[in-house]
């Protein structure tokens, strides 16, 4: 009984932290403002999302996203997401569907 | 053609949720392309058309029109209920060359650079950084707009060198419709531009000290600030320390601001009997310690190769308190207000500076981005520097006996020639406490009845005084702009009248000018004496 209580733990700690965000930010980049009630450290800022599966077949390997609405051309903040849904997902599917979620922020254009 | 959009709202909030407020239409203009071939004169004078046709609007409909930042200040002196404009996408920037300077002009060519409103402060520095230029000063942050910051008074803490608004030399107002609306303005004493370069922006030229003046600081009201000419410096480096020192000594130095026998003993270099660049002092009210963190800033020569020598300014890995951990202490304070004083002491760690390290970097890295962006009260008052300790001590107790979660700070300031300046002391002490919001429903004193015995306290113990016009105040204290800015608040509202027909006065007014008085015209302008 106390090693089921030890492993239920270890799992729920797994669960946990297997859920996490990543954010990676230019220091000297002016983010694109947004007017928002956001509370978040994004309060200010115009966040975009790209939130989907991505399929993999067995011939392809890297995936690239284009990301066409920043009009500055350019990235302020890259934020990754990994989520336990994820991560079950690739398993079940060994691999083969890949949940991605991507929050970014472009550079204000005409800042640089 | 520049472009805005015109959404429908119901209601509008502040960068720290001090809201929300009602609103009908929020508005956001978009520069023309750059692929449309005009060029940045073209795209300016564009713009100001779009303002024109957008002020005409709001005024044949009988509604208010407000130009808006980053929404950074706490009062509600940015909002008007009928329609808001966000300008922060309009940031054209224009170097100044020797031909376009004035032929009376003092200033140094080099460092004039005109800005369109929206540019923020980040942006402005990046921009004059590859020029090898920087700002004079900035705000603890770099995300307000420049014409946001000169519009409230936004300031650091730099000692000699004032506001943000004290190096704008040059203002572009929309002050309505009509072509002859389109005005540059700037001080008849220290002419910058030249007039046949002024025309490129359309605009008719008023030289006047006392105008300029008082548009300085404008609240929002003196018209729309389409452009600003600022005198940036040379590239300077900032020597930054925070060290604990004795409280008595602290407190000295804030009300002398005579440093000459003050050696802050910083490890690897000599500040001794230095006047700082920027002075900051900590405290926290509920604390009984003898020692005050307290922030020094040198200014140094700029060189390229310093971050050899100090590392990188800005932290590789930031991390943040957990946004939901300070919420739930605020519920737990609510309900318990005689916790709190436990609770910021838990938290001293995270809220107060950490002596720590020296750290050198250019103004915009030592004044990098805001940590916080979450719920957040501010209210901060201007005294001279003279009167410093005797205002955070009976600030300080008000606090003690009225609970509530926040800590102080005190920085430092020169005199503006701004007519509302609340830097109007020869140095100002700013007295400040920062904290996050809490529930006027719940056990604690509510803000507004707190702000007010603020009032009633500096002004029961005869010390004058001023408020941070962005910071939360009880804004509707009786005669309050009055007490603070005496007949000062005439030449303002007597400058406002001369700039702005009677209609466009009413376009250009907002809440937050009805609630100071600000709105209201003078009696009969004939018989002022000012």
């Amino acid at each position: 009984m106390r090693g089921f209580k030890l492993a239920l733990c270890f799992g729920i700690f797994l669960l946990m932290s297997s859920c996490y965000s990543i954010r990676f930010q230019v220091d000297n980049g002016q983010w694109e403002p947004a007017d928002t009630e956001r509370e978040d450290a994004y309060a200010g800022y115009n966040v975009h999302t790209l939130d989907t599966v991505v399929s993999r077949k067995l011939t392809t390997g890297d995936h690239y996203f284009n990301i066409s609405d920043c009009p500055s051309g350019a990235l302020h903040t890259v934020e990754y997401r990994s989520s336990f849904g994820g991560i079950l997902l690739n398993a079940i599917t060994f691999g083969r569907k890949k949940k991605v979620k991507i929050k970014y922020v472009c550079i204000k254009e005409n800042s640089m | 053609m520049a472009t805005t959009t015109i959404q429908d709202r119901t209601r509008w909030d502040t960068l720290h949720k001090n809201g929300p407020f009602p609103l009908k239409f929020f508005l956001t203009t978009k520069l023309e392309k750059n692929s449309s071939g005009l060029n940045d004169f073209e795209k300016y004078n564009d713009a100001a058309a779009e303002i024109q046709k957008l002020i005409k609007q709001a005024a044949d409909s009988h509604q208010r029109f407000r130009a808006i930042g980053s929404k950074w200040s706490m009062s509600n002196i940015a909002h008007a209920e009928d329609r808001m404009h966000f300008n922060s996408f309009m940031n054209l920037k224009f170097p100044i060359f020797e031909g376009e300077m004035h032929e009376d002009s003092t200033y140094e060519h080099s460092n004039l650079f005109l800005f369109q409103c929206g540019n923020q402060i980040k942006e402005i520095s990046r921009f004059l950084e590859r020029r090898g230029k920087s700002l004079k000063t900035s705000g603890a942050s770099n995300g307000q707009t420049i014409a946001g910051c000169i519009s409230t008074g936004v300031h650091g803490s730099t000692i000699d060198v004032g506001s943000v608004q004290d190096y704008v030399v040059g203002l572009n107002l929309i002050v309505g419709p009509r072509p002859k609306d389109v005005i540059y303005l700037e001080r008849a004493s220290k002419p910058a531009l030249r007039d046949t370069y002024i025309q490129n922006f359309q605009a008719r030229i008023i030289r006047d000290d006392d105008t300029f003046n008082a548009a300085l600081v404008g609240l929002g009201s003196m018209g729309f600030i389409h452009g600003v000419v600022i005198e940036a410096e040379n590239l300077y480096l900032l020597h930054r320390f925070v060290k604990k020192i004795d409280k008595a000594r602290a407190l000295e130095l804030a009300d002398t601001l005579d440093f000459s026998g003050f050696d802050p003993q910083i490890p690897g270099a000599d500040f001794n009997g230095v006047r700082p660049f920027h002075y900051k002092v900590f405290t926290n009210p509920y604390s009984d310690e003898d020692k005050y963190p307290v922030e020094f800033i040198y200014k140094i020569k700029y060189y390229e190769n310093y971050k050899a020598d100090f590392g990188n300014p800005i932290p590789f890995q930031k991390e943040f308190v957990y946004l939901d951990l300070i919420y739930l202490f605020i519920k737990i304070a609510e309900k318990l207000p005689k916790s709190i004083p436990k609770l910021i002491n838990l938290l001293k760690s995270s809220i107060l500076p950490k002596e720590e390290k020296t750290t050198v970097g250019k103004l915009s890295e030592i004044f990098w981005d805001a940590g916080y962006q979450g719920r957040a009260f501010a209210c901060s008052f201007g005294v001279d520097h003279t009167h410093s300790s005797k205002a955070l001590e009976l600030l300080a107790k008000l606090t003690r006996d009225n609970p509530v979660p926040g800590i102080f700070a005190m920085r430092f300031i020169k005199k503006s020639e701004a007519t509302l300046a609340f830097s109007r002391f020869p140095f100002t002490c700013m007295v400040e406490i920062d904290g996050i919001q809490w529930s006027d429903k719940e056990k604690i004193i509510s803000l507004q009845e707190y702000s007010k015995k603020m009032i009633e306290v500096l002004k029961d113990n005869n010390i004058p005084f001023t408020i941070h016009w962005g910071k939360n105040a009880a804004w509707d204290f009786p005669g309050l702009v009055e007490h603070m800015f005496g007949e000062d608040v005439k030449k303002w509202k007597k400058v406002r009248e001369e700039l702005l027909t009677v209609p466009m006065q009413e376009v250009f007014s907002a809440p937050f000018l009805d609630t100071t008085k600000l709105s209201e015209p003078l009696p009969n302008t004939e018989d002022l004496i000012v």
